[in-house]
């Protein structure tokens, strides 16, 4: 569904990401861990296009992401940093544009609304909603034209103890349909839940995949987190 | 292309922008052209003195005001409106929203542009109509043949500040700030004010609508008038292959 083969990008400040290579399957769960600026929104941004690449390939859908027709993106959902979701317009509003802009039909809105338990402020401008309502409405947004492909940047921010089991039974639902989700978290027990795989990303580099089967994974993060710094001292800033 | 026209135009009906920008171009011109005329016909000798042309309580002097205040307030509105509509991807983060669709962004610019061509009709329509009725209600008389042409022309002018105020989306794409397009607005009234003072003729597009309405057409070709709605197109193209080789980089 989703691969980086070698995929590096510097930007003008001369942070950056380098050496990508990996891979999201059907029907498999793919979180990125890695500190604040470790390059895990990079790597996102450049899946979607929102960046290009300076070296290596992406390809989406087995296409070279260049090369990949506009109407592949219907098979896309992602939630990066800011939800798809207008401040002027109400809940029902965006979803049904978000339809729209998905190339799929309206009629989902309600089911969206029932799913994500937004139905009590469908009716109610985005702007006057809580940051978690808004979360929901971005999850809701990113999800409900049925993806192949999900790609979410830290899903659970701002999400209440429910709203996290309702994205975690979303994504692990989605998953066993045949879908691939790369999902990025700094919650590393919530990761360990839902993820197959969980891979480490430091100083703008994959660094390999983090064991979830161990009782203390704060200790084995830090520790492999430390262990890749003091390879590569000189890197320790290259992601933003 | 019409999902993405849609979408847009939803966006511009429902923020207040769209609704203030509207009352403000419309309402607000009828306003400032009431109350010109009624200081006027008070016999203010400043204000004749300032506004020249416009210094007669008939049709000619109400047109002469209308397409003074369009081709510098007009243009400021006008450019606000369309600065936000681009800017406010920029400045509110849901440019990262429009990223990864079928509807590839380079339609999501046409289709704002096209959004922002509909209602500049919709406003030039309005402002036409409301000071027909100006003029009307101020004892003015049916309008003659001449009448009648400059009011054309004013509904022509407003619809050429539209265009003329297209460069500010291309500013806010650039600057991916909605403050920089704004700031961009007010540098295109002031250009266009400077170059008209100037003596700036038919060729500087920024002037050439306000110049050609102002001396009843003979002051500005059709191909010098032509330019200023080329100018606008060649910023329209522009803003839209901006929008498509986008890259969220900075």
């Amino acid at each position: 569904m989703l691969e980086f083969d070698n995929v590096g990008l510097r930007f003008r400040s001369g942070v950056g990401v380098d050496n990508l290579t990996l891979r999201v399957g059907p029907g498999e769960v793919v979180a990125l861990i890695g500190l604040n600026g470790a390059g895990k929104t990079t790597l996102m941004r450049l899946a979607l296009r929102m960046l290009r690449p300076q070296r290596g390939t992406i390809r989406l859908f087995d296409q070279p992401l260049e090369a990949a027709p506009a109407s592949s993106w219907a098979g896309v959902g992602a939630l990066i940093e800011v939800p798809l979701a207008y401040p002027e317009l109400t809940v029902r509003e965006n979803l049904r544009i978000s339809c729209m802009l998905h190339g799929t039909s309206p009629e989902q809105v309600d089911h969206s609304l029932d799913a994500w338990r937004l139905a009590s402020v469908a009716d109610r401008r985005f702007r006057r909603l809580s940051l978690g309502n808004r979360q929901r409405v971005g999850l809701a947004s990113a999800l409900q034209h049925d993806p192949r492909l999900i790609v979410l940047d830290e899903p659970s921010n701002a999400l209440d103890p429910a709203s996290v089991i309702l994205l975690r039974d979303q994504l692990t639902r989605r998953a066993q349909d045949g879908a691939a989700v790369l999902v990025s978290s700094h919650h590393l027990d919530e990761v360990a839940r839902i993820a197959d795989r969980v891979l480490l990303m430091n100083a703008g580099r994959l660094i390999g995949e983090l064991d979830t089967t161990g009782n203390d994974l704060e200790r084995a993060f830090f520790e492999r987190i430390r262990e890749d710094d003091e390879r590569h001292p000189v890197d320790g800033e290259l992601a933003r | 292309m019409n999902t993405a026209i849609r979408v847009e135009a939803l966006k511009l009906v429902r923020s207040p922008v769209g609704t203030i920008g509207t009352i403000a171009l419309v309402a607000g011109t009828l306003a400032l052209l009431g109350g010109i005329t009624a200081t006027l016909a008070g016999g203010n000798p400043e204000l004749t003195a300032k506004v020249g042309t416009a210094a007669t309580l008939n049709w000619n002097g109400l047109l002469a005001s209308a397409a003074q205040i369009t081709a510098a307030g007009g243009l400021l509105g006008l450019g606000i409106v369309l600065s936000w509509m681009f800017g406010r991807e920029f400045t509110d983060g849901t440019i990262t929203g429009l990223f990864a669709l079928p509807v590839s962004r380079s339609r999501i610019a046409l289709a704002k542009l096209a959004v922002y061509a509909v209602w500049a009709i919709v406003v030039s329509l309005a402002l036409t109509l409301g000071i027909l009725a100006l003029g009307l209600l101020l004892g003015y008389g049916i309008p003659t043949v001449d009448g009648w042409a400059s009011l054309g022309r004013q509904g022509a002018l407003t619809l050429l500040t539209a265009a003329i105020a297209i460069p500010v989306a291309w500013i806010a794409t650039a600057t991916r700030s909605l403050l920089a397009a704004v700031g961009g607005a007010i540098a295109l009234v002031v250009i266009a004010q400077v170059s008209a003072l100037a003596g700036a003729e038919g060729w500087m597009p920024l002037a050439a609508p306000a110049l050609w309405t102002m001396s009843a057409g003979a002051a500005v070709n059709p191909a010098q008038l032509s330019l200023a709605a080329l100018f606008g197109i060649a910023f329209a193209a522009l803003t839209t292959a901006s929008w498509a080789r986008l890259q969220l980089n900075r």
